[in-house]
C-alpha cells in the first residue's frame, strides 16, 4: 500500500509538480465557482471567447516589447476590456451574448495574429504552441503567486456579491425591483471571468482554459438541487478533476492540460448517464 | 393621506413609439382598480413605469406619495410574463425569501422558512413550499408569485394579467384570492385584465387605456357608459373597445 502511495504521490517531491498542483487546483476551484453563474446564464461560450481575446492581449504585450511572462500584464487589462465591451454591446444593441462574444472573439484573435506579425524580425521567437496549449508543469513561482492572488480576489468578491448575483441570475427584472444592481453585477462577473481566463491561459492555454469554467459547473448543474449545493459540487469536481488529471498525465507521460480536461469531461459524461437513470 | 398612485400627463416611449401619451388618473389607498384596454394599449407599460422600470418622456407618477423607485419596497408586483430562468435551481421557498431579503438565500433558517410558509398560506399554497419552481403548473406558479408579491406586506399590489394562461378552474380560484384581498381593503391594487367577470367582481374603479385615450370611473360607468351611445367610445364595437371580454 505504502509503495502504491509512494508511486502515486512521489511526483510531489518535485517543486514544479507542487506548483502545478497548487496552480491547477486553484484555477479548478475558482473557475468552477465562476462557472456556476456563467453556465446558469448560458454564457458558456463567453469564457472561450475571452481566452481567444487573451491571445490578442498577450500578442499586444509581445509587440510592445515585454517578455512572454510580462505579456500577461498587458493581457489582463486587454481581456477585461474585451469582457466589458462584450457586455456593453449586449446591453446597448440587444444582440445575444453568443453574437457579441463571436465578434469580439474573432476580432481579438485576428488582432493577435496581426500583432505577432508586426513584431520586429530581431525579436525573440514566440512559442505560439505554448500560448495556445499552455504548460501547467512550467508554472513559475511568480505565475503561481499571480494565480493565487486572482483566485483569492475572485473568491472574496463572489463571497460578497454571490447572493445578489444568484438572484440576478434567476430573474434580472425581479432582482432589479428588489434593489439589486443587476448591470453592475454582470460587469463584475465578466471582469472576474476575464481575470481567471488570463491567468488560466498560462497553465492550460487558450484552447482549453474555458473548460475549467464550464465543465465542473455544467456537471454539478446536472446533479445539484440548490445554488449552494451546485457551487460546492462544482468546486469539488474542479479541484479533484485537476489533481487526478495532473497525476494521471505525469504517470502516463501525457499532455497535462489535455489530460485534466479529459478527466473533467469524463466526470461530466458520467453525471449525464447517472442523471438519466 | 396621499393616493396609492397619482399619474399626471404620463408619456412613455418604447423603441421610438409613444405607447402612453398624456395619461392621468388616481388610484386611492385601499382601492382595487382594474386596468383594461386593447393589446398594445400601454397597460403593462404603465405598470412598469409605476415600478420605475421605464423612464417617462413626460409627466409624473407618484406611488404612495413618493417616486416609483423609492416606493418599490412597499409595492408587490406580479408580472405577466414569467421571465425567470427555468433551469435555475429554485425552490418556492427560495423565491419567496429572495423577495423578502433582496438576495438569494443560500441556506434557509427555521424562522425564514416559517415566514415563507405563512406567505404561501395566505394564498392557499403551503404544500408548494419545497417544490422546485420549474415543475409547477400555471395556476400554482401564479399562487407562488402572488405570495411573493405579498410577502413584504405591501401597501400597493400591481398584478399584470395574472390569470393569462391559467385554466378555468385555476382562474376561478385565483379570482377568489383576489376577491379576498379586495374585500379587506388593506392595500391598494391595480389589476391588468381582459376579463370582464374579474372587473365586475373586483373593481371599484376601472381605467381604460388605449395609449392616449382614457376612460376611468366605477365599473358600471366605464363598462357601460363609455361604450354606450354618446360615450367616449361610442360607435366602436365591444371587441375594439373595452377589451374586457368574458373569458
Amino acid at each position: 500500500m505504502a509503495e502504491i502511495v509512494d508511486v502515486l504521490f512521489g511526483p510531489l517531491g518535485q517543486g514544479f509538480v507542487r506548483r502545478a498542483l497548487a496552480a491547477g487546483t486553484a484555477l479548478g476551484a475558482v473557475g468552477a465557482l465562476l462557472g456556476v453563474f456563467i453556465v446558469q446564464r448560458g454564457l458558456g461560450l463567453l469564457s472561450d471567447g475571452l481566452a481567444h481575446a487573451t491571445f490578442g492581449g498577450l500578442a499586444l504585450g509581445l509587440l510592445l516589447g515585454t517578455s512572454a511572462d510580462g505579456a500577461m500584464w498587458v493581457a489582463l487589462p486587454f481581456t477585461v476590456a474585451v469582457a466589458l465591451g462584450i457586455q456593453l454591446v449586449r446591453r446597448r444593441s440587444g444582440l445575444g451574448a453568443d453574437v457579441a462574444t463571436g465578434v469580439f472573439f474573432a476580432v481579438s484573435f485576428a488582432a493577435g495574429i496581426l500583432f505577432l506579425g508586426l513584431r520586429s524580425s530581431r525579436s525573440a521567437p514566440v512559442n505560439v504552441e505554448g500560448l495556445l496549449f499552455g504548460s501547467l508543469l512550467a508554472v513559475s513561482p511568480e505565475a503561481l503567486a499571480l494565480i493565487l492572488a486572482v483566485a483569492l480576489l475572485t473568491v472574496a468578491v463572489l463571497a460578497a456579491i454571490g447572493r445578489h448575483l444568484a438572484y440576478a441570475t434567476f430573474d434580472p427584472e425581479l432582482a432589479a425591483l428588489s434593489g439589486v444592481p443587476v448591470a453592475g453585477l454582470e460587469y463584475t462577473l465578466l471582469a472576474l471571468t476575464a481575470l481567471v481566463v488570463v491567468v488560466g491561459v498560462k497553465t492550460v492555454g487558450v484552447v482549453l482554459v474555458s473548460a475549467f469554467i464550464v465543465i465542473p459547473a455544467a456537471t454539478a448543474n446536472l446533479i445539484g438541487r440548490t445554488v449552494l449545493g451546485i457551487a460546492g459540487l462544482a468546486v469539488a469536481l474542479g479541484v479533484a478533476g485537476t489533481a487526478v488529471g495532473l497525476f494521471a498525465s505525469y504517470h502516463l507521460n501525457a499532455a497535462t492540460g489535455a489530460t485534466i480536461i479529459l478527466t473533467l469531461g469524463a466526470c461530466f459524461f458520467a453525471a449525464l448517464v447517472l442523471r438519466r437513470r | 393621506m396621499s393616493e396609492a398612485i397619482r399619474a399626471r400627463a404620463v408619456s412613455v416611449e418604447l423603441g421610438g413609439r409613444r405607447v402612453l401619451d398624456d395619461v392621468s388618473f388616481d388610484v386611492g389607498q385601499g382601492e382595487f382598480a382594474c386596468l383594461c384596454g386593447p393589446n398594445g394599449g400601454g397597460k403593462t407599460t404603465f405598470l412598469k413605469a409605476a415600478l420605475g422600470l421605464l423612464p417617462l418622456m413626460g409627466g409624473t407618477i407618484e406611488v404612495l406619495g413618493t417616486t416609483p423607485q423609492r416606493a418599490r419596497r412597499a409595492v408587490g408586483y406580479l408580472p405577466q410574463a414569467k421571465t425567470f430562468h427555468t433551469g435555475f435551481p429554485a425552490r418556492v421557498v427560495d423565491v419567496l425569501l429572495a423577495q423578502r431579503a433582496g438576495a438569494w438565500p443560500l441556506r434557509v433558517r427555521g424562522e425564514e422558512r416559517e415566514t415563507a410558509r405563512a406567505a404561501l398560506a395566505r394564498v392557499g399554497g403551503e404544500r408548494l413550499l419545497d417544490e422546485p419552481l420549474a415543475g409547477l403548473s400555471g395556476g400554482e406558479l401564479q399562487r407562488v408569485f402572488l405570495a411573493r408579491a405579498l410577502i413584504n406586506d405591501p401597501r400597493l399590489l400591481l398584478l399584470d394579467e395574472p390569470t393569462a394562461g391559467v385554466d378555468a378552474r385555476g382562474r376561478g380560484e385565483f379570482l377568489d384570492l383576489l376577491a379576498g384581498i379586495a374585500a379587506r381593503h388593506e392595500l391598494a391594487a391595480v389589476l391588468v385584465t381582459h376579463n370582464a367577470g374579474a372587473v365586475r367582481r373586483l373593481a371599484e374603479r376601472v381605467v381604460y387605456l388605449d395609449g392616449r385615450r382614457l376612460a376611468w370611473g366605477p365599473p358600471s360607468d366605464v363598462l357601460e357608459r363609455e361604450w354606450g351611445e354618446g360615450g367616449a367610445f361610442s360607435g366602436r364595437d365591444h371587441e375594439a373597445g373595452p377589451q374586457c371580454e368574458d373569458e
